[in-house]
């Protein structure tokens, strides 16, 4: 790796860098659960004192080296960006925000953060690559620290192994069993899972494997999830895209409620799933995609009249946003759920083999 | 004549008969082989005698104007052809449309006598930007070098002699408004690769083509889109546009034209097409029998061509579930006959019927129970409709298309094309 990569390597694993003294990057994004959150809390705690939670769940930070900058393509489709909502337009973007979130890492400033790091065991090697004088100047010290990070996530492959069990399949130095195949081919039908449209399985015409995310966004109706603190207000919503920092897409209300798509690569090793990590088994957000619609009661409240408040998690004026047109979504009560139970762990069979780390 | 009564007949049947069926008749009124041995030496003679009329005419119009015969041939020939066409779906007239479906421009500029380049540059719908439908292309981009009267090199992109429709799809070459299907779902009509090729004129009426090319791509195959199953070979060739190579493709063609208005050939092509970018190695084969016999007024046609792509298997195995599969085989054939029916100076007003049956996912490799496609269903296509020759060169057209699997795609259509 570059010197940059190597910084950012130090950097990535730092605590001293943190406003408890007891937080990393990879204290959210731990490399050894893909990158990910390593517990199934559904928002990691922060703060200076490691007791603070924020309002979403820690998404995973590997295969993003392709993503791109927000922006609506040519069908209008919102599409890139960073974070759940999008907000950040780089990876060195997205770096640096939890180092300042006050629910995250915690830190007072830009200053506080370049303080500690010119005590940091390496700062000597940061002030080697970046000038001996880089601690004087904050601001420029903080876009170092960024860009360490980003080119650490850019030049690790740890980031990007393609090491699991089906990117074998694809070079052909594995097969996947029987179950497997047949999960990924529920995965693929447009009229069983209907999962591929979002989170495309098929190798690119140059050859490469598939990131298993189209990087757009989508509006599930994921039930609000009571673990999160700041839910106990019940005027308290979480709107995504058209309420993220910068207030940019404000109007664009047939957004709200809408979240990243993220890559299904190592979710089988995930234990928060969704936004507001509400599901903490696969098994049981396979069922909430297919039964959302057959079986609403399951999954949301019932209001006092004994009606099911569904998507409860969205105000009354945004749920018509929820995607209720494409499979498997488009299902009244009464209709058979398009996966059975018995499919449902046939795609879970198939998930599994997306583990980076498969080892024939 | 409606068209859906055209269906009922045993279309199979009628299609593998047609092919013989042209080539038999020619001979069929002389069955007796000592009678057409004798036609054959009466042909031969008049044949020998108009070749010695022609090189005397030849040498005395040499004779007469040795300097100013090559200055008054033009070294730079301008064409074009186009077409303007309306469909309208019988039972979704609201789906009517109409589009300039192609507006082709070329031009041949002979270097020398024995060297020429001929291109063809195409816009199709009529506006091409990145939020318009149109497209622009290049058709043919090639070097023809003749190396004497009979043998000749072609170098570059140019036209693959497959079927009746590929080297000669300008819309007064052909009946119908639209392209036949089948050379257009089984064979991709207007299919180009680039490479070098030998073409062979010989006096008996015999054309031989074969050559080396670029091919296909199966990396380029999209699972989730229907158009692999609309035409297996167009959703997979590469046009020369940054094409990978690889992998190359050989051709040969061989059409015999050696009695008056009679033509039989037919085609194979075979080449890798997974480029070194798949984890086994698939090839694709095309391979086509056609004929036209135009005796009279009468003009007939018919044409059977089959694809097969290997190891799909291993190719469809991460794609399952999806839509759209790798077809291992795909075919199709029509029997065509059209009728002058009228005349007047150059007007030409031509009747015709076609049928057409194709199935372009004739049979998939077997992955397993639940995982293996079902094969697609054959169509059936009946068109009828006529060619109203306003002038040579100028066509106005118009036919009825009856489908019997996708019967929604009834249509009417009107067009008018031209070429020069």
């Amino acid at each position: 790796m570059s010197a940059q990569a190597e910084l950012g390597k130090q950097i990535f694993r730092d605590v001293s860098l943190s406003g408890s003294g007891n937080q990393s990057c990879a204290s959210c994004h731990d490399p050894n659960n893909g990158h990910a959150a390593p517990n199934s809390l559904a928002v990691q705690l922060g703060g200076p004192s490691l007791n603070l939670q924020g309002t979403r769940s820690s998404p995973s930070i590997r295969y993003l080296a392709s993503n791109t900058a927000f922006h609506f393509d040519t069908e209008g489709t919102p599409t890139g960006g960073f974070f759940w909502d999008g907000r950040a337009a780089s990876l060195q973007d997205q770096a640096g925000r939890p180092f300042l979130n006050p629910v995250e890492m915690a830190n007072a400033s830009v200053a506080d953060v370049i303080a500690k790091l010119s005590h940091a065991s390496y700062a000597a090697q940061f002030q080697q690559v970046f000038g001996a004088d880089i601690f004087s100047r904050p601001d420029d010290a903080f876009a170092r620290l960024t860009l360490a990070l980003q080119q650490f996530q850019l030049e690790d492959a740890d980031f990007h192994p393609f090491s699991s069990k089906y990117d074998a399949f694809l070079r052909g130095a594995a097969k996947l069993s029987d179950q497997e195949l047949r999960g990924l081919a529920l995965f693929n039908n447009p009229n069983k899972g209907n999962c591929a449209a979002c989170h495309p399985s098929a190798k690119g015409v140059d050859g490469s494997h598939p990131l298993f995310t189209d990087f757009t966004y989508d509006t599930l109706g994921v039930p609000r999830n009571p673990e999160i603190g700041a839910n106990a207000d019940p005027a308290h919503f979480d709107l995504g895209l058209c309420a993220r920092q910068g207030g940019d897409l404000v109007a664009r209300t047939d957004l709200c409620g809408a979240f990243k798509v993220p890559s299904l690569r190592n979710v089988a090793m995930r234990h928060a799933l969704f936004h507001n990590g509400r599901f903490k088994s696969l098994k049981d957000a396979l069922t909430f995609y297919v039964q959302r619609d057959t079986n609403p009661e399951k999954w949301y409240p019932l209001n006092t009249d004994g009606s099911v408040n569904k998507f409860d998690d969205l105000p009354a004026a945004y749920r018509a946003n929820v995607n209720t047109s494409e499979v498997p979504y488009n299902r009244h009560p009464g209709d058979a759920p398009a996966l059975s139970d018995a499919e449902i762990d046939d795609v879970i069979a198939f998930l599994s083999t997306l583990n980076d780390g498969y080892m024939p | 004549m409606n068209p859906r009564h055209l269906l009922a007949m045993p279309l199979k049947a009628v299609l593998a008969a047609g092919l013989t069926c042209l080539a038999g008749a020619v001979f069929a009124q002389s069955a007796d082989p000592d009678e057409m041995a004798r036609r054959v030496d009466e042909l031969a003679s008049e044949l020998a005698t108009v070749k010695k009329q022609l090189s005397e005419l030849e040498q005395q119009k040499a004779n007469a104007m040795p300097a100013s015969s090559a200055a008054e041939e033009p070294t730079t020939v301008f064409t074009s052809y186009g077409e303007i066409n309306y469909n309208r779906p019988t039972h979704e007239p609201e789906n009517a449309q109409a589009d300039l479906r192609r507006f082709v421009f070329g031009f041949q500029h002979r270097f020398d006598a024995q060297t020429k380049l001929v291109t063809e540059i195409e816009f199709e719908h009529a506006v091409t930007s990145a939020e318009d439908p149109g497209e622009a292309e290049i058709e043919q981009a090639m070097i023809e070098h003749s190396l004497n009267p009979t043998w000749a090199v072609r170098a570059g992109l140019f036209l693959m002699p497959v079927g009746l429709l590929n080297e000669n799809h300008e819309p007064t070459a052909y009946y119908g408004v639209e392209r036949n299907f089948v050379e257009t779902a089984i064979i991709p009509t207007t299919w180009r690769e680039g490479g070098v090729q030998v073409v062979g004129t010989f006096e008996n009426g015999v054309t031989f083509q074969t050559g080396v090319t670029t091919g296909f791509d199966l990396a380029k195959w999209d699972a989730t889109s229907p158009e692999g199953a609309l035409s297996p070979l167009g959703s997979i060739h590469q046009e020369l546009a940054l094409a990978r190579a690889y992998d190359l493709s050989i051709f040969g063609a061989l059409n015999w034209r050696g009695i008056p208005g009679l033509l039989v050939g037919g085609s194979l092509f075979t080449g890798g097409a997974t480029q070194g970018q798949a984890v086994v190695s698939a090839s694709v084969t095309l391979w086509d029998l056609h004929a036209r016999w135009t005796p009279g007024r009468w003009d007939f046609a018919a044409l059977y061509s089959s694809g097969s792509i290997s190891n799909t298997a291993a190719l469809n195995m991460p794609l399952v579930g999806n839509p759209t599969l790798i077809p291992e085989s795909f075919d199709g054939g029509y029997v065509q006959a059209a009728y002058k029916l009228w005349m007047h100076g150059s007007q030409v007003l031509s009747p015709f019927v076609r049928l057409e049956q194709f199935n372009t996912g004739r049979r998939y490799a077997d992955l397993g129970p639940g995982l293996t496609p079902a094969a697609r269903p054959t169509e059936q296509v009946a068109t009828v409709g006529m060619n109203y020759q306003i002038t040579p060169g100028v066509v106005v057209k118009a036919d009825v298309q009856h489908f019997r699997e996708d019967q929604d795609a009834d249509r009417v259509d009107l067009g008018l094309g031209w070429s020069f």
